[in-house]
């Protein structure tokens, strides 16, 4: 499928998702702004409209049921706007009325609006990055997002989009997942996290491990998860240690790296864990369970 | 727990030690004006930068401390006089103005009272009206009678309602004609120059507490980041009613700039949770009630 039937397929998608759960006076305004923009092409319609869109929708979550999930996955693979907001949904819909045929003029357009964009909209801009045309061309901005502090932003690229995985070399994917940890970001949430493990980021975890446990802290359970399929006689060590911590996370997190592990030591250590072992194994401790936990502890007392 | 706005507050000249001050001291929200920087900028790169600091990174800096940050977006009138430059940063107001948190075009005036200021605070003017903006003026330190009478008569000109104008920046000498013309007057405690906090008592002993706005516009000089809650109790060591308190140091600010459409007392009172994802995964950390809190520890980047 090309980008161009991407792009127009996820703007109609949009549109129809909004329009049930938006006020009907929104939605005309929306739409009028989309046919202004796309046939001006005029850059200063698409940022004021984009700025304006915060007083025609608010930002609660869009509803999304079973079907309108998988019809998102249809148009991209790994499309996921399930944690969208209604006024992302919209500038979102607005960007994609942009005309695409000069694609000197949609860089320069886009680059506007990223560099002009407050932390909502930069929001919007990032989390929309698997629908943009000119894919392969995007990965410098990409990167770029990861740099912020922000942590919404941060997100946008990180969390429930296809595109990292995709499109960033190692280098560009293990630090972003080493960002992540550090920013204690829901893991569970990036896509296609298992496919991109590889060797050098289990080391570098691990080695982000020891310095936090030098400063007498704990590490998010999520890490081991990167770092089991790469478990050999001396990460075992760190694995121990982390089995004979009193956090009941963190050792469900050291037993499901072992479950997963190829390595028969590590598959050793299950059995001393009965209980636990039977929910590993009947599949109701998994990344996502462990990783919802902890972000339950975080937003705790 | 009393609740402050200080509705005019240079934050990026700020630490971290004073939001959690502030916060502490029952600051809930700030509006951050767009200014200089004690330096004219010479490039409008550096603006572009600017704004997007105010309506970005402050704005998320603010929040760790459960501080909601709105501000106002202008050029302001010293670096008005650099005419091309302000031709440029003419061109990029509109895409800043128009954004969430923008409450008002601001801070515009006069400083020398110069054609090049009298040019581009007329255009900002007509800016506010075309986005439908409240406008903050800044009142020039020298001259400053003659100054304020202007900036209001030239705001009439252009037909602005004198309800959407916020006069910052008044003293014992501007305050009357202001008020009696039906704007808002804001007063900076600003320690040594500005207004003193006694002098400011003494204000809303005799004008009353109506339209009267207190603020610190702490900034990279000698200030006062906790101006506003410091006045409120020497006001009430004076023996001023609490809700007189209440409406110069909290509630005048709110209705005039809520005008914008873009401030709402359930921005700090009912925060949207922080962090979305962990919503979205089940749990929320959206505290209702009225204890303002915007801050989840989740949000905390460890460093
Ligand atoms: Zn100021």
């Amino acid at each position: 499928m090309s980008a161009h039937n991407v792009t127009e397929q996820a703007k109609d998608y949009l549109i129809e998702l909004l329009s049930h759960q938006a006020e009907s006076d929104s939605m005309n305004w929306l739409k009028s702004q989309c046919k202004e923009i796309n046939n001006s092409a005029k850059a200063m319609k698409l940022f004021l409209a984009f700025g304006k869109a915060s007083k025609y929708f608010d930002k609660s979550t869009l509803r999304l049921n079973h079907a309108q999930a998988k019809e998102a996955e249809k148009i991209r693979k790994g499309f996921t706007p399930s944690a969208w907001d209604k006024l992302q949904t919209a500038r979102t819909v607005l960007i994609l009325s942009f005309p695409q045929q000069d694609e000197g003029l949609w860089f320069k357009t886009m680059n506007q609006l990223f560099e002009t964009g407050d932390m909502q909209e930069l929001k919007s801009l990032y989390a929309a990055l698997p629908i943009y045309p000119f894919q392969d061309k995007l990965t410098d901005r990409a990167i770029e997002g990861l740099r912020t502090n922000m942590t919404l932003v941060f997100d946008a690229v990180a969390l429930d989009n296809p595109y990292p995985s995709e499109y960033f070399d190692e280098r560009a994917w293990n630090q972003m997942l080493l960002k992540a940890v550090f920013m204690q970001r829901p893991l569970f949430l990036i896509q296609n996290a298992d496919q991109r493990s590889n060797e050098n980021l289990a080391s570098i975890l691990i080695d982000f491990a020891h310095e936090k446990w030098a400063a007498g802290r704990n590490v998010m359970p999520e890490l081991w998860r990167y770092v089991a399929p790469f478990l050999d006689d001396s990460r075992l060590k760190d694995i121990e240690k982390v089995l004979n911590s009193a956090d009941m996370l963190e050792k469900q997190a050291a037993l499901l790296a072992c479950h997963q592990s190829s390595f028969p030591k590590a598959k050793a250590y299950l059995s001393k864990y009965p209980a636990i072992q039977k929910d590993i194994e009947a599949g109701i401790i998994n990344w996502e369970s462990i990783g919802k936990s902890f972000a339950e502890t975080l937003i705790k007392n | 727990m009393e609740m402050y706005i200080d509705p005019h507050l240079h934050a990026v000249s700020r630490t971290t030690d004073d939001y959690e001050a502030m916060r502490k001291a029952g600051v809930v929200a700030i509006i951050e004006p767009a200014f200089w920087l004690g330096q004219p900028r010479t490039e409008v790169g550096s603006f572009k930068d600017y704004f997007s600091t105010l309506v970005g990174w402050e704005r998320f800096r603010a929040k760790q401390f459960g501080i909601v940050h709105y501000c106002t977006i202008g050029l302001n009138s010293k670096e008005a006089n650099n005419e091309a430059l302000a031709e440029e940063v003419m061109e990029l107001l509109p895409l800043y103005a128009t954004k969430e948190g923008v409450v008002a075009i601001g801070e515009i005036g006069y400083d020398d009272q110069t054609a090049a200021e009298d040019k581009y605070y007329r255009l900002q003017l007509e800016l506010a009206k075309e986005v439908e903006l409240p406008v903050l003026i800044h009142t020039p330190h020298r001259d400053k009678k003659k100054g304020t009478t202007r900036s209001m008569d030239v705001s009439e000109e252009h037909g602005l309602p004198p309800h959407m104008v916020i006069v910052d920046h008044n003293n014992e000498e501007t305050v009357k004609e202001v008020l009696d013309r039906g704007y808002w007057a804001a007063f900076t405690i600003y320690p040594h120059t500005k207004m003193g906090s006694n002098r400011m008592v003494e204000i809303v002993k005799k004008y009353g507490p109506e339209r009267i706005i207190v603020d610190s516009a702490a900034d990279w000089g000698i200030s006062d980041p906790l101006a506003v809650p410091k006045t409120a109790a020497l006001m009430r060591k004076h023996g001023i009613p609490e809700e007189h308190i209440r409406m110069t140091c909290y509630q005048n600010a709110l209705t005039a700039y809520s005008q914008s459409g873009q401030m709402d007392e359930s921005d700090w009172l009912n925060p949207e949770p922080i962090d979305q994802r962990l919503k979205h995964a089940g749990n929320s950390v959206l505290r209702g009630g009225q204890t303002p809190r915007v801050e989840g520890p989740s949000d905390y980047v460890e460093n």
